[in-house]
């Protein structure tokens, strides 16, 4: 077990480096599965909406206090700067200004400019809330026209449009999507970027060290047996992964507050299966022997590559047709892939999900193979040196 | 003097490979990246494309109004609805296999199935609900006060356009380049590194060559001096080929007043510089909790100001503005924000003041804390 203590021993040097990492990361995921529930898309949760009431009338003051059974009402200073930063930090959804004279203009069933709203670039938000703006405008008039005063075409119109159509999900699997919220989903998808950086961070040295030239030498020239060396290294760093990852695991249980169930229980073996590849995608890294600097940057460009292009920072429904293309051809692509069915992102396949495990450990093996070609082709030509250098040395 | 020692300072900075690798080529591989992703979103998200969806009539369901609805959504170059007229089962498997957003089911009301979550859904919903609430006006029109009816039909058929809407700005609303500001923000902060080589070279305690500039007859104003406006030289090397990267290879438009954001990142740089000199006076420390320091302060303060989490700057804007205000990254960021939005110049000449007062502050500090430092042994 010499070897194996040893790997621990090196490793411990490297861990402060890891632990940075998986701080930093349980830091930003509280923040992220607090925040991912502020769900926008339907109106269960509500867009943040302000409103500068300047007609400041009974009709008025009535909208602004329907749109707050709607919406999210924030309060922001009414300056230029202000409203701009708002918009463009997405502070606020949505700033409108209803413009002095909006309960005689809706009265006389005069409906236009009756809102004034700031906008940077289009949005569904906007489109959404000037929607619901126009409806409101359009059966109040109706109202009116109907023969209704005022306060009678308000109240018709606050009670129709609080009738919202009947959504329901397609169920395609009986594991409930509360298995898996979206606050969990998010959680497993930053694991990737996490784990791969973790893991390179902390195995790339360790490996590299107990591969440097004179230790590997001297410990060809030991008692001990190269498949026990290799068992050793393999068990060492399994273990490592494994501890990792039941880390994050035990992080993600007191985040979501509770324990695994259904669907979670899948996006634990993806994370693991995904945990493996990044291991093999270390060792592959590490057989060319890089420089530590070296090292540093490859687990940046890395993590941050896949993070990027594989829809770990942003959804892969957003990004560009070129960008996906390429993602195919990495590891994290697939993992997004099955989480973003996991948590209903899109529609759930039980056989799709299990391809994409298959192309995740199909990476592993190709990564693995790769290693074992890279160094066998360096150890080839180490022979040659060598033996190149005896002859030089026998003529001399 | 003063030459030379510049002359061999620059010489020696651009021999550094971490300085290499740090401050040009990871900006470049992470602005690549940042391109790749953010590069697709905003048009993705202010473009509207049209939503396929399949519609489900329910058994015994007068369908002549609501068809009449749908051809109407499914007109013109670019409608709002493709639409496939299906049963429930294929319009399932359709869903399933994503050839559509939705299915719309035609009964007594509209109701939606949906499979997930997204922008075609919500609007799939919006245009469901905007039926459902005319029918329910109409019907209810109809009920109470028919001979009113056609008047409340008119009505809604009239158009209407209650909010005119009052762009913010001229510039670039693409609120995804922030990354891109923060990227430059990012180098810039690095900078502090470079900053922090100026006291490591100058002091004995830390490395031979600051013991050999310690015992040599050049002044130590000189040396330090020299070691200062070199590494600002190079930092703004450095943060002229990572701005022209952004600008002419990812093609990125920081708006019409490009000089200007060039000024803005030298600033930015010279900042940065300045900050990690100040942390490397501080004579308690070992090179390396320093370069720790130096590390840890430009990740938080890249972190504050957005480059990890982009909505972070608005929320702290909103609960304590004033850490937006005195955060380097946040500061040299919003100089390029405001560049892109603002037509005038009030927030950038408040943003530029500040960063000249925290380099001020940091440089005078670094100088007070270095200046007539003697060793009796190293």
């Amino acid at each position: 077990m010499l070897i194996f203590k040893t790997f621990f021993k090196v490793l411990r040097k490297h861990l402060p480096v890891a632990l940075i990492f998986i701080v930093a990361f349980v830091m930003i995921s509280l923040n992220m599965v607090k925040s991912s529930n502020k769900e926008k898309v339907f109106e269960d949760v509500k867009l943040d909406v302000c409103v500068f009431d300047q007609d400041d009338t009974p009709e008025s003051r009535k909208l602004c206090e329907y749109m707050s059974s709607r919406y999210n009402m924030v309060t922001i200073e009414n300056d230029q700067n202000t409203i701009t930063d708002a918009l463009y930090y997405e502070r606020a959804d949505f700033i409108m200004t209803i413009e002095k004279g909006y309960a005689e203009a809706i009265a006389e069933e005069n409906c236009d400019g009756l809102f004034t709203s700031y906008h940077m670039h289009p949005s569904y938000a906007e489109a959404l809330v000037q929607q619901f703006l126009q409806e409101y405008v359009k059966t109040v008039r109706a109202g009116i026209a109907g023969g209704m005063d005022i306060g009678n075409a308000i109240d018709l119109a606050e009670e129709t449009l609080s009738q919202q159509t009947e959504v329901s999900y397609a169920e395609y699997d009986e594991n409930a999507d509360s298995d898996f919220s979206k606050g969990l989903a998010n959680y497993f998808n930053y694991m990737a970027y996490i784990l791969i950086s973790v893991i390179m961070s902390a195995l790339c040295p360790v490996l590299l060290a107990m591969d440097k030239k004179d230790i590997r030498y001297r410990t060809s020239c030991s008692g001990i047996v190269s498949s026990s060396y290799l068992l050793q290294i393999l068990t060492a760093a399994a273990l490592f992964i494994t501890g990792i990852w039941l880390v994050f695991s035990i992080v993600g249980i007191f985040l979501s507050g509770g324990m695994y169930h259904g669907k979670a229980l899948l996006a634990l073996l993806n994370s693991y299966v995904f945990s493996i590849t990044s291991a093999a995608i270390t060792v592959f890294i590490t057989s060319f022997s890089p420089s530590a600097n070296v090292v540093n940057l490859m687990t940046q460009v890395v993590g941050l590559g896949m993070s990027f292009l594989c829809g770990i920072f942003i959804e892969q429904s957003l990004l560009s047709g070129g960008v996906l293309a390429a993602g195919r051809f990495l590891p994290a692509f697939w993992y997004i892939r099955a989480n973003d069915m996991l948590s209903g992102t899109t529609a759930y396949d039980s056989g799709k999900f299990m391809m994409c495990i298959a192309i995740e450990l199909g990476f592993a093996a190709a990564f693995s193979l790769l290693s074992l070609v890279v160094r066998k082709i360096k150890l080839g030509q180490t022979a040659v040196k060598s033996s190149r250098l005896s002859v030089a040395e026998n003529k001399g | 003097m003063f030459l030379h020692n510049l002359k061999y300072e620059l010489l020696s900075s651009y021999r550094v490979k971490d300085l290499i690798i740090w401050l040009i080529i990871f900006p470049m591989i992470l602005g690549t990246l940042f391109k790749a992703a953010f590069g697709n979103i905003y048009e993705n998200i202010s473009t509207f494309k049209t939503i396929p969806a399949a519609v489900v009539v329910e058994d015994g369901i007068d369908d002549t109004v609501f068809r009449q609805v749908m051809d109407s959504m499914t007109e013109g170059d670019e409608p709002f609805l493709k639409v496939t007229y299906t049963d429930k089962d294929s319009a399932l498997e359709m869903l399933r296999k994503d050839d559509i957003k939705g299915i719309i089911v035609c009964g007594e009301k509209l109701s939606l199935t949906v499979s997930g979550t997204g922008s075609e859904q919500s609007a799939l919903r919006s245009f469901a609900d905007q039926y459902n609430n005319t029918q329910h006006i109409v019907m209810e029109a109809l009920k109470n006060d028919p001979a009113s009816a056609q008047k409340v039909i008119m009505s809604l058929q009239e158009d209407c356009s209650p909010v005119s809407s009052k762009p913010m700005t001229q510039g670039n609303t693409d609120n995804f380049i922030q990354y891109f500001y923060n990227l430059i923000a990012m180098v810039a902060i690095y900078g502090s590194v470079t900053g922090l080589h100026i006291t490591v070279n100058n002091q004995a305690n830390l490395s031979p060559l600051g013991a050999r500039k310690c015992c040599s007859p050049t002044p130590k104003a000189i040396g330090l001096g020299a070691s200062l406006i070199g590494s600002y030289i190079v930092q703004s090397g450095c943060m002229i080929i990572c701005v022209s990267f952004l600008r002419f290879v990812l093609d990125i438009d920081f708006g019409d007043r490009l000089l200007l954001v060039y000024i803005s990142a030298i600033c930015g740089g010279i900042l940065g510089v300045s900050l990690g000199f100040f942390i490397g006076s501080l004579n308690k420390f070992s090179f390396g909790m320093k370069t720790g320091l130096c590390m840890t302060i430009s990740m938080i303060s890249c972190y504050l100001s957005g480059l990890m989490v982009g909505d972070i700057k608005g929320d702290i804007a909103s609960n304590t503005p004033w850490l937006n205000n005195i955060n380097p990254a946040s500061v040299i960021s919003d100089c390029f924000y405001c560049l892109n939005i603002d037509s005038d110049y009030s927030r950038l000449k408040v943003k530029l003041l500040t960063m000249f007062a925290l380099s001020a502050v940091f440089s005078v500090l670094g100088i007070i804390i270095t200046r007539r430092k003697k060793y009796a042994y190293i």
